[in-house]
């Protein structure tokens, strides 16, 4: 199944460079486990914090399933939300 | 008397207790007779032939045969594979036990009839009694010679031929037979259903009603869950005060530690207390927060992992539970210092009364003492009173 429609959260960022890019959660800590969001946004922020550290400008992470409510937002490394 | 009425003609109709005790001494009999145990019918084919004799009465009985022509009655129609299921055994333990009934003349005779299954033909001598019964679906003849047996009571028999049948219920007089013999009650007593039109006695109903009651969902051992779950968001929120000042939790993040804190911290409110205890618990447990945050700030190297790691039940390595040998190490030197006051205080005073000055001067050293140990053992500390006794030894019996 594609994680666009599994995934409970997904995050967009901003890069300096111009490019945007869409990362979804994996949101399972093993492959039968229930769905954890909290889990899963965990993992986004490390991504942002550390594998994308210094290089956008912003990155939002947004609710995947529903209205897509935004869950965490950071601006040049500093969470703003 | 309506002359077009044609009387029932009479019915075959075999009494299952009749038969069955046939079926018993037939077997006993056979079986004294043979002298080597092998050759004996076992309880197996005991059932195996019970269970031949039951169906075979059941298809007769329902059958309604003519007692006319009760010399020349079929035989018991019937498959194998069915009376193995019947059993609860294999086709061929039923074959075994057909030939051994064959041996024993229990069946006189065992006919194949291909795709039409069996026809097993028993002993007339098992059959030997038969009952002529003008109307077979007539029961209450059949229950009523119970019934008088039973004065009153009838007792709940097993069935021996296996019927589908309503629920009974034991406490309806219906199809009992029984005239009961209830006293008189006032009219507004007796309530009447008014589905069923039983008349229903609630005053012979003493015994608690065996429905399921769900317990008090609001409540955790008479505590309520509410009050208790306050606790819990009110630690979580001290303690993101005071240990994450800096970390944004979102709402799913929050659920999830407030989870690990119910889980860990606060055992899952399986601990046995109320309202006051869990008030002090809580004193305690914001203590302990302190303890953390004290010990964070003392150096920059000292750490914590995230919250959802912190509060977690499963890490025993740096979880919250380790602060619990720490407080309880705190609590025992704040006891110790107390202690250590407590005797300063007390020597204080006897090397005042040996001079003759202080607010005892007037007393005895009796009364002092008495008045010192009634202070002292309050704090029901044995330590402290034994810390008393040295003190007391230093200044009483040292010249």
């Amino acid at each position: 199944m594609n994680s666009s429609n599994s995934s409970l959260t997904k995050c967009i960022i901003w890069f300096y460079d111009g490019n945007i890019r869409t990362f979804y959660s994996f949101d399972k800590s093993h492959a039968k486990a229930k769905p954890n969001k909290a889990l899963g946004i965990r993992r986004l922020t490390k991504m942002i914090n550390q594998t994308f550290k210094g290089k956008y400008e912003t990155a939002i992470i947004y609710g995947n399933l529903g209205n897509g409510v935004e869950i965490a937002k950071y601006k040049h490394g500093v969470r703003v939300l | 008397m309506n002359p077009n009425h044609i009387a029932p003609t009479p019915k075959m109709h075999l009494d299952f207790g009749t038969v069955f005790k046939n079926t018993k001494q037939y077997i006993d009999q056979y079986n004294k007779k043979q002298p080597k145990l092998t050759d004996r019918l076992n309880a197996n084919h005991r059932a195996t032939a019970e269970l031949i004799i039951r169906l075979y009465a059941k298809q007769i009985n329902k059958s309604a045969i003519e007692i006319s022509i009760a010399e020349r009655l079929p035989g018991l129609k019937t498959y194998n594979p069915s009376l193995a299921s019947c059993k609860g055994c294999t086709v061929r333990t039923i074959i075994n036990h057909k030939q051994r009934l064959l041996q024993s003349g229990f069946l006189i005779e065992d006919i194949h009839r291909g795709a039409d299954g069996v026809e097993l033909k028993i002993n007339p001598v098992v059959l030997n009694k038969l009952k002529i019964s003008t109307q077979v679906d007539d029961k209450t003849q059949q229950i009523t010679p119970l019934a008088s047996f039973f004065k009153g009571r009838v007792k709940n028999l097993h069935p021996l031929v296996h019927v589908q049948q309503e629920h009974l219920n034991n406490n309806s007089p219906v199809d009992k037979l029984i005239t009961p013999q209830q006293p008189e009650k006032k009219e507004k007593e007796v309530f009447v259903s008014s589905a069923t039109g039983t008349p229903q006695e609630h005053d012979k109903n003493k015994e608690e009603s065996a429905i399921f009651t769900p317990k008090d969902q609001t409540k955790v051992n008479g505590v309520e869950r509410a009050f208790l779950l306050q606790l819990v968001r009110q630690f979580w929120g001290y303690s993101k005060k005071s240990l994450y000042p800096s970390q944004v939790f979102t709402e799913a993040e929050n659920t999830e530690i407030l989870n690990h804190i119910w889980r860990s911290v606060f055992q899952r409110f399986k601990l046995e207390g109320n309202k006051k205890q869990w008030e002090n618990y809580q004193e305690m447990l914001l203590k302990r927060m302190d303890m953390v945050a004290r010990w964070l700030k003392r150096n920059p190297k000292h750490w914590i992992p995230a919250p959802h790691l912190y509060f977690n039940e499963n890490n025993i390595k740096n979880g919250f539970d380790k602060t619990w040998s720490w407080y309880v190490k705190q609590e025992h030197q704040k006891k110790e210092i107390r202690n250590q006051l407590l005797i300063q205080a007390v020597d204080h005073e006897w090397k005042q009364h040996k001079k003759g000055q202080g607010k005892h001067k007037f007393k005895t050293r009796f009364e002092l003492y008495r008045l010192q140990c009634k202070r002292l053992s309050k704090y029901k500390d044995k330590q402290l009173l034994n810390a008393y006794e040295q003190c007391l030894h230093r200044n009483l019996f040292t010249l």
